[in-house]
């Protein structure tokens, strides 16, 4: 079993996906996606727990519970972002970005302070983070997903009030 | 690519995000709110950083998202 299969998603990704119509595509994408107790306290909508919940009890989703070094690493992480002219990075997108780091699982975020933090910082090279652009690519990229890829990303960002960058599917990917 | 030559990327990638969100947010939504909720949707869309808006909103972030796609203001990632 490759790291590669396993995926950490933090709030931001989590909420936003959840509101996308197609948002069964998650599971086909890795064999489970980890979830951190420091996230799922945060999820609080019927429809998104619900989802989450759903997804859980199908394997499709695990829960992540934060060991020591986890969170004294997140914690640095969190600290050293906030000393380079970034936005920082707070401490559940940080265990998202440890666990990252610490299990080589693939980062779902939405949110910038930790693609920032993941680029920007040291002790995060080699951590591997998408967002939901990559991850529709991806699933296109399989076979998951059909059709026309530019209609898809504007069904996403209907849904979920998200905005990708413009200029196209390989222009977004910058 | 060096530190500075990233630091630069993304300075110039939440320049234009803000201006999106500036664009695209429907600003009569956002000033017909309580004092509290407005001044978090105007720092969102400056700063684009939803911790810190949802908390000087006093929501939770989830909570917050919802705002935001009431108020039209796009997440840029």
């Amino acid at each position: 079993m490759s790291a590669e299969e396993f995926a950490v998603a933090d709030t931001c990704f989590l909420i936003d996906w959840a509101y996308w119509r197609r948002r069964n595509v998650l599971p086909g994408l890795f064999r489970a996606v980890f979830v951190p107790e420091e996230v799922l306290r945060e999820v609080k909508s019927e429809s998104t727990l619900e989802w989450v919940a759903e997804n859980l009890a199908t394997g499709s989703f695990a829960l992540f519970t934060e060991t020591q070094d986890v969170v004294g690493f997140a914690r640095a992480v969190v600290e050293r972002s906030r000393m380079l002219p970034i936005r920082g990075v707070d401490l559940p997108e940080a265990v998202c970005l440890a666990i990252g780091k610490m299990r080589g699982y693939i980062v779902l975020t939405e949110n910038r302070g930790a693609l920032m933090a993941a680029d920007a910082l040291a002790e995060l090279s080699g951590v591997r983070v998408w967002r939901s652009l990559d991850l529709i690519s991806q699933a296109f990229r399989r076979g998951i997903l059909g059709g026309d890829p530019e209609a898809v990303f504007m069904e996403y960002e209907e849904d979920t009030g998200h905005m990708f960058p413009p200029g196209g599917v390989e222009g977004r990917n910058r | 690519m060096s530190l500075e030559e990233k630091l630069e990327k993304w300075r110039r990638l939440e320049e234009e995000a803000r201006e999106i969100r500036r664009k695209q947010a429907d600003w009569k939504f956002i000033d017909s709110q309580p004092p509290r909720l407005r001044a978090a949707l105007r720092l969102y869309v400056e700063m684009g950083d939803i911790r810190l808006a949802s908390k000087v909103a006093g929501m939770g972030v989830e909570e917050f998202r919802e705002l935001l796609r009431r108020a039209r203001v796009p997440v840029v990632v």
